[in-house]
């Protein structure tokens, strides 16, 4: 699919981002701002997009604001990146103070413990999904199943700081995906 | 401890986080429960359990716990510089690459940073969920919700969340 419509203006982008980060439950959003952005508005082609999520998902940072920024960048400069970041998250900061607000207005200390801890619980097994869903991409290639390991034992089984697991692993990381890739040729 | 301690101390806390969230921003979870409740001990366990737990039925990507933590401890000033401070530092770092390689992305590089850096971001998600498992003092029934709705996602992908979420509240206050 190619872009065939006018460039948006960086108060276009605000919006669309403010629609997408407002309505967003759980994640999966890319789908989403793919939507948006390539097949309802088609301001960016197929291709861009999937180039640029690449980008946005190598990078540190929540992958969808990543990449409404850089789309934002493409099609409006500065004002469009800047734009985009503010739109996506207006929604998302006032709605999580509101929820709590709301939540806290409406029942009991004992029952919203125990109410809360259950939503707690559910949350846990997305995240789950999130995990097996790495593992299951992680098995093309066996070798980073240890570095998987190592990481979930430094951070949570030695109380090691994100920073430092992280300045460790990485370059290990990358090393053995350069091997592998040398390997494939 | 004033204010701008607590405000200085969660930029200090998240802007590093922020530039290592390989993988999304649930990547982080372990580090700023590591921070809040371990080293600064501003929440208790049950009450970053309903945080994180608020911070999941709202919308928006995965870090939005750091948002209500920076209100809880500081009002709307806390929110802004906790939002800031968590996305603004891996913002700028994407916006920066991105324009610097807007020409002549090589793939190969690409690919390999991507198969190399997938797997931390994954153990620091997997690192995430031990934490937060840990803290929350999940009995047999708390792990068994927690593999009900895994399981229920995994077979029905589409489900909307905020019914599951809701779901989740409403069978932990009936059992």
């Amino acid at each position: 699919m190619q872009p065939d419509a006018a460039r948006p203006s960086w108060q276009q982008i605000f919006l669309v981002c403010f629609k997408i980060g407002s309505l967003s439950f759980g994640g999966g959003l890319s789908g989403w701002i793919y939507r948006e952005f390539v097949e309802v508005n088609r301001w960016v082609g197929d291709e861009e997009f999937t180039a640029t999520l690449a980008l946005c998902q190598i990078l540190p940072g929540a992958n969808v604001i990543n990449l409404v920024i850089c789309l934002g960048e493409d099609l409006a400069g500065p004002a469009g990146a800047l734009g985009a970041f503010v739109g996506f998250l207006i929604g998302p900061v006032l709605g999580v103070i509101g929820l709590y607000v709301l939540i806290h207005r409406l029942g009991d200390a004992t029952m919203l413990s125990v109410g809360l801890s259950g939503v707690a619980y559910v949350a846990i097994g997305l995240l789950m999904l999130i995990c097996w869903r790495g593992l299951r991409l992680s098995m093309r290639t066996p070798a980073v199943l240890p570095v998987i390991a190592a990481v979930v034992v430094m951070v949570s089984g030695f109380g090691i700081p994100i920073l430092a697991t992280v300045l460790v692993m990485a370059p290990v990381s990358i090393a053995l995906a350069i091997r592998s890739s040398r390997r494939d040729g | 401890m004033d204010d701008d301690d607590f405000l200085l101390r969660l930029v200090l806390l998240l802007v590093p986080l922020s530039l290592v969230s390989f993988g999304g921003g649930s990547s982080i979870l372990a580090g700023i429960e590591r921070g809040a409740v371990g080293q600064f001990g501003w929440f208790d366990h049950d009450e970053f359990l309903s945080l994180f737990a608020v911070s999941r039925a709202s919308p928006g990507p995965g870090t939005m716990l750091a948002t209500l933590i920076g209100w809880r401890l500081q009002g709307w000033p806390g929110a802004v510089v906790a939002t800031l401070a968590v996305y603004l530092p891996s913002s700028v770092l994407c916006y920066g690459i991105h324009r610097m390689t807007a020409r002549g992305r090589d793939r190969r590089w690409f690919r390999i940073l991507r198969t190399g850096l997938a797997p931390i971001g994954t153990g620091l998600i997997i690192a995430g969920v031990v934490n937060i498992v840990r803290i929350s003092g999940a009995g047999p029934l708390g792990l068994a919700m927690s593999a009900g709705s895994f399981a229920v996602l995994l077979v029905w992908p589409g489900l909307p969340l905020p019914l599951l979420l809701l779901g989740g509240a409403v069978v932990a206050l009936m059992l």
